[in-house]
């Protein structure tokens, strides 16, 4: 399908010239239906190996606010107070996250009710990110045809809607913050571009509402508030201030801002952070310039040159004070959190262990962009050269988002859209010149005969790029199906013949909480499995991917890595009857505990230097073995306890020349076989050992005495005493 | 008399054991205070103690001590070669200076320095084969384990080296850092540079709306990000990996989760050539030249595009285990 759909692109430039205007519209709409189309059908591998069933983790939580929210209404929504987090703290969810996803999905769902169409909202979750890529294409046919032309911007919407940077993060069951945001992203860079060539306040209101509603859908409108007010700045550098850009600027700030303000979870933000004060400074900067620009007309020269040196002076002097007043205060302004988060990386363990915060190797470009990567500079060269307002723009865009996707690995989602719309400017001028004349026109040009470069190179050069395009189109296709479609919380294996097994421990393991714990039981794991448990279990969870406590968290860890009696201390301490692991040593899956075990003893070593100790986990060698030379603090540990509880005396292979209690995940024949628990009892093991939870036993009416009873004849004694005294 | 004698000889003797003890005690004291004395003697001069094989043993291994004794083992002579020494000298040489100069400064805790070439018998004497190595000497009784950093797992960043010796010794120690004005100058040096130039050519500043400069300096970041460079500053690969059998040399990780310094380059190379085919492509059906000049441009352009992105794709291929696809070049 992505095959035909590419050559349609390059059809399309043939007709550009000369046919009615309505064969155009008709032809740009068949194309963009077609990219909405397949953009949303190449979503769907996931929704046709498995089921209509929530990926992940965080998109678990979205789920249950979004289904919290179409239950109890939206005002309910906002004041809701989920005491089943963060046990026995829990979270004030209403004022903590972005609502426009819950919003957006509930008001489809509520429309979808009230027109008789009655879907779960599970349904309406699952698909919801598919069908916001079709609008991501739109919007970027309509930023890209602003920039470039028509052509361009209908080869970018081709590009975005099955590019592997952004299905990434919007395949069906992907039910997250990125989803909607990229639309919202590109629609409001599409208004200000708009704003900006029209200088009308229409645009810049349409502008304004766009925003708010990225500021209601994900904390990357930041992107959005930082590179717009430096758009501003570099034309004022580049002498192109106009009447557009001051309407156009100072609109979108007042009302933005007002706008931004109104999301509970970014409040005073706006006018209190670093981030965001590179807005305020520019909107000073343009009233400064418009001013001055105003007194250029009424004065002379002479008075005009004083009165500036007077104000620059002025200005310079009041910076300068502010500046030392900062630093004597103590309050100089912290710099963006953004660019800066790398210097926390090594202070915070909790930071450094999850893998999104990576910086990108080439590899990860290529793998989500393919021919994109390498054909959108050209495109910025095209735009530099042919150099305009809103072209700048671009520019600004392609590099500060370069910069970005560098630094961080999940910040690819935000360089995908001007990659697509800069390598379709490339592609489109190429195609433009060695397309077009091969058409037989009514009239041709009396020139082409003497400079063309003759029909033979141009069909070569179309055929080659055509070809690269397909290669594009199969890459993508293939990248999806592989890389980004696998709901992680149902498994598959694969035999020899290529049949597939699904492993569903996972559900197999929540519904059994669900059916066969007390309602309001609690429920320790480690925190990437806290959202699971609330969505699909629907317990209590001590910790979870909102990792806002460190110290929490931190206690988990240690009550995972301490000897059993020690845990037994801190999960009495805080309410604990089930903890549920994860083992992958069965089936040989390799996301498990023991191998997350290292950042469990990490983060609790970082606010328990005094009881944990990474270095007691390792061998004297500075390995970390779970096998017989392993380190007996590990082999002693809670999680290493719960983790092989009964396994060394299962024979895991059908070859029996391993021996029984064979690790599968680290290939190697566990230390501790002979394991026995006190406090704690298996409750439940999924079918392949993936899921295992114990309960946490309660206490004993009496402590058991450990050593031997005293001896009653010599009590004897003292009571006789006692008797005398008296 | 005799009697007498034995009686006094007794005495004296009792005297004796009584007295014997008492003055040892004070010797011993003595010697600690002027040990002491020693230290800080020369610890006031310099923030790390050089030591040779006398010295340790004297004041780091003989028992009278009441202070503890941070020792750093390590070969700083230039023809050892060894540069992780200098690195962590000069980590060690921060943390010793900011305990030198800090508020808390006390005699409980020293800072030394056992150079390989200096103190050889004190390597041998310890049984020790690695520098640098970073060891506690407590107060009281004899170093164990943990009173050696462990410098594999943690590194020698003065941080984690003071988080050490506060463990070990329950001394704290604020890192302080000289201030790094390199940057600064730098950046100054720079800015005067650039402003210098434009002063120099305030005539002509035509270069300035010069877009094919701009558009030159864009691409540059544009190919330095898409290459990995950050990857490379931030993870510091190194330049190739040589195979120490057969002493080949491999520019190409193997991973796909990593990258040499110089594979980086060679996509950045790789990507540039794809970018300037096609605005050769462009170039020549766009300029007004002569038609056969025209046409070598465009294959020309065509024949990087094509090329070279195979090229990259193979390169992605052979790192990207179990990846279908390729293009003219396996």
């Amino acid at each position: 399908m992505h095959t035909a759909h590419v050559f349609k692109e390059g059809v399309l430039d043939i007709f550009f010239s000369g046919t009615p205007a309505g064969w155009q519209s008709l032809l740009s709409f068949t194309i963009l239906f077609l990219a909405w189309l397949a953009g949303f059908s190449s979503r769907l591998f996931a929704v046709i190996r498995f089921e209509s069933i929530i990926h992940e983790f965080d998109p678990w939580f979205n789920y249950r606010s979004t289904h919290h929210l179409s239950t109890n209404g939206f005002y309910e929504f906002l004041n809701w107070f989920d005491e089943r987090a963060w046990y026995p703290l829990g979270r004030i969810v209403g004022g903590t996250v972005y609502p426009g996803l819950m919003v957006t999905a509930g008001l489809i769902h509520y429309l979808l009710n009230l027109l008789n169409v009655t879907v779960h909202i599970r349904d309406v979750c699952v698909f919801l990110a598919p069908i916001f890529s079709g609008l991501t294409a739109i919007s970027t046919f309509l930023l890209t045809r602003e920039l470039w032309n028509q052509g361009a911007g209908l080869l970018a919407a081709c590009f975005i809607a099955i590019v592997p940077g952004y299905i990434s993060r919007s395949v069906a069951g992907s039910f997250d913050n990125e989803g909607i945001a990229i639309f919202a992203l590109q629609f409001t860079y599409y208004l200000w571009v708009k704003s900006v060539k029209t200088g009308s306040v229409f645009w810049t209101i349409g502008c304004c509402l766009s925003y708010f509603y990225m500021v209601s859908a994900w904390g990357g409108y930041v992107f959005i508030i930082n590179l717009i007010p430096l758009h501003v700045f570099v034309l004022l550098l580049m002498q192109r201030y106009s009447r557009r850009l001051y309407i156009a600027y100072s609109t979108f700030y007042i009302v933005g801002l007002v706008l931004s303000m109104q999301i509970p979870f970014v409040g005073f933000q706006p006018i209190r952070t670093s981030e965001h004060m590179a807005a305020a400074g520019v909107f000073a900067l343009l009233q400064a310039y418009a001013f001055l620009q105003y007194l250029k007309d009424r004065l002379t020269k002479q008075e005009f040159q004083t009165l500036f040196f007077l104000g620059v002076s002025l200005a310079a002097g009041v910076v300068f004070l502010t500046v030392i007043y900062l630093t004597y205060t103590g309050e100089t302004p912290n710099l963006p959190d953004s660019v800066c988060f790398r210097y926390a990386k090594i202070h915070i363990p909790i930071i450094a262990s999850v893998s999104e915060h990576q910086p990108t190797t080439w590899v990860s470009f290529f793998f989500d962009l393919h021919i994109l990567v390498c054909t959108f500079p050209a495109g910025l060269w095209f735009c530099i050269k042919n150099i305009n307002d809103e072209r700048v723009f671009v520019a600004l865009y392609a590099i500060s988002a370069v910069y970005f996707a560098g630094v961080m690995v999940r910040l690819m989602l935000t360089l995908t859209p001007v990659v697509c719309m800069l390598s379709a400017i490339a592609f489109s001028s190429v195609f433009e010149h060695y397309l077009g004349d091969d058409m037989k026109r009514e009239n041709p040009p009396a020139e082409d005969s003497k400079e063309g470069l003759g029909p033979n190179i141009k069909s070569i050069v179309t055929m080659l790029m055509l070809m690269l395009l397909m290669m594009f189109a199969v890459h993508c296709t293939w990248v999806t199906s592989n890389a980004y479609s696998s709901p992680s919380v149902v498994l598959a294996s694969y035999n020899h013949d290529g049949s597939r097994n699904i492993l569903d421990d996972f559900r197999e393991a929540y519904y059994w909480l669900r059916q066969n714990t007390d309602e309001h039981a609690r429920v320790m794991s480690w925190w990437d499995y806290g959202y699971q448990i609330a969505g699909m279990a629907n317990r209590t969870t001590l910790v979870d991917n909102n990792t806002w406590n460190n110290s929490h968290i931190a206690l988990v860890g240690k009550a995972m890595s301490s000897n059993e009696s020690a845990a037994y201390e801190i999960m009495k301490s805080l309410d604990v009857d089930y903890v549920l692991i994860i083992f992958g040593g069965v089936i040989g899956y390799s996301g498990d505990d023991i191998n997350k075990f290292l950042w469990m003893v990490r983060i609790a070593e970082g606010e328990h230097p005094k009881d944990i100790r990474e270095s007691d986990y390792f061998t004297p060698q500075g390995e970390f073995r779970v096998d017989k030379a392993g380190s007996p603090t590990l082999l002693n540990c809670l999680m290493y306890k719960m983790s092989y509880y009964r396994f060394g005396e299962m024979q895991v292979t059908l070859d029996f020349r391993t021996p029984p209690g064979f690790d599968r995940t680290r290939n190697a024949e566990i230390g501790n076989k002979d394991i026995r628990l006190k406090h704690l009892e298996e409750a439940f093991t999924s079918e392949h050992w993936l899921v295992r939870i114990y309960r946490v036993k309660k206490q004993e009416n009496r402590q058991a005495l450990d050593h031997k009873l005293r001896n009653v004849a010599a009590k004897q004694k003292y009571t006789s005493k006692k008797v005398c005294i008296a | 008399m005799a009697v007498c004698c034995r009686l006094l000889m007794l005495l004296t003797l009792l005297t004796l054991l009584c007295v014997q003890p008492g003055a040892a005690q004070k010797k011993k004291e003595n010697m600690l205070v002027e040990k002491v004395e020693q230290m800080m003697d020369w610890s006031s001069r310099r923030s790390v103690i050089r030591m040779n094989g006398d010295k340790f043993r004297r004041f780091v291994k003989a028992p009278p001590r009441n202070y503890s004794v941070i020792v750093m083992f390590t070969a700083l002579q230039p023809q050892r070669q060894c540069s992780v020494c200098r690195q962590a000298n000069e980590e060690y040489q921060v943390l010793a200076n900011s305990w030198r100069y800090s508020s808390a400064f006390s005699n409980k805790l020293f800072f030394t320095v056992v150079d390989y070439d200096e103190g050889a018998d004190v390597f041998q004497q310890l049984n020790m084969n690695s520098a640098p190595t970073f060891m506690h000497f407590p107060a009281k009784g004899k170093p164990k384990r943990a009173d050696t950093f462990d410098l594999q797992r943690i590194g020698f960043a003065s941080e984690q080296l003071a988080k050490w010796i506060a463990d070990r010794t329950d001394v704290q120690i604020r890192v302080f850092r000289p201030p790094n004005y390199s940057g600064t100058i730098a950046l100054a040096l720079l800015v005067s540079l650039v402003g210098g130039l434009l002063y120099l050519r305030r005539n002509n500043l035509e270069f300035i709306y010069n877009k094919t400069g701009w558009a030159m300096a864009a691409l540059c970041v544009v190919f330095a990000m898409t290459s990995g460079q950050m990857w490379n500053h931030i993870r510091g690969p190194p330049y190739a990996h040589k195979n120490p059998q057969n002493g080949q040399v491999s520019y190409i990780h193997g991973s796909s989760q990593a990258q040499f310094v110089a594979e980086s380059h060679i996509i950045l190379l790789l990507n540039a050539a794809i970018t300037m085919g096609m605005v050769l492509l462009n170039e020549a059906a766009t300029s007004k030249g002569d038609v056969g000049k025209r046409r070598i441009i465009c294959l020309v352009g065509l024949g990087l595009v094509v090329f070279f992105f195979s090229f990259l794709l193979s390169i992605f291929r052979s790192k990207y285990h179990g990846y279908p696809y390729s293009f003219l070049i396996k």
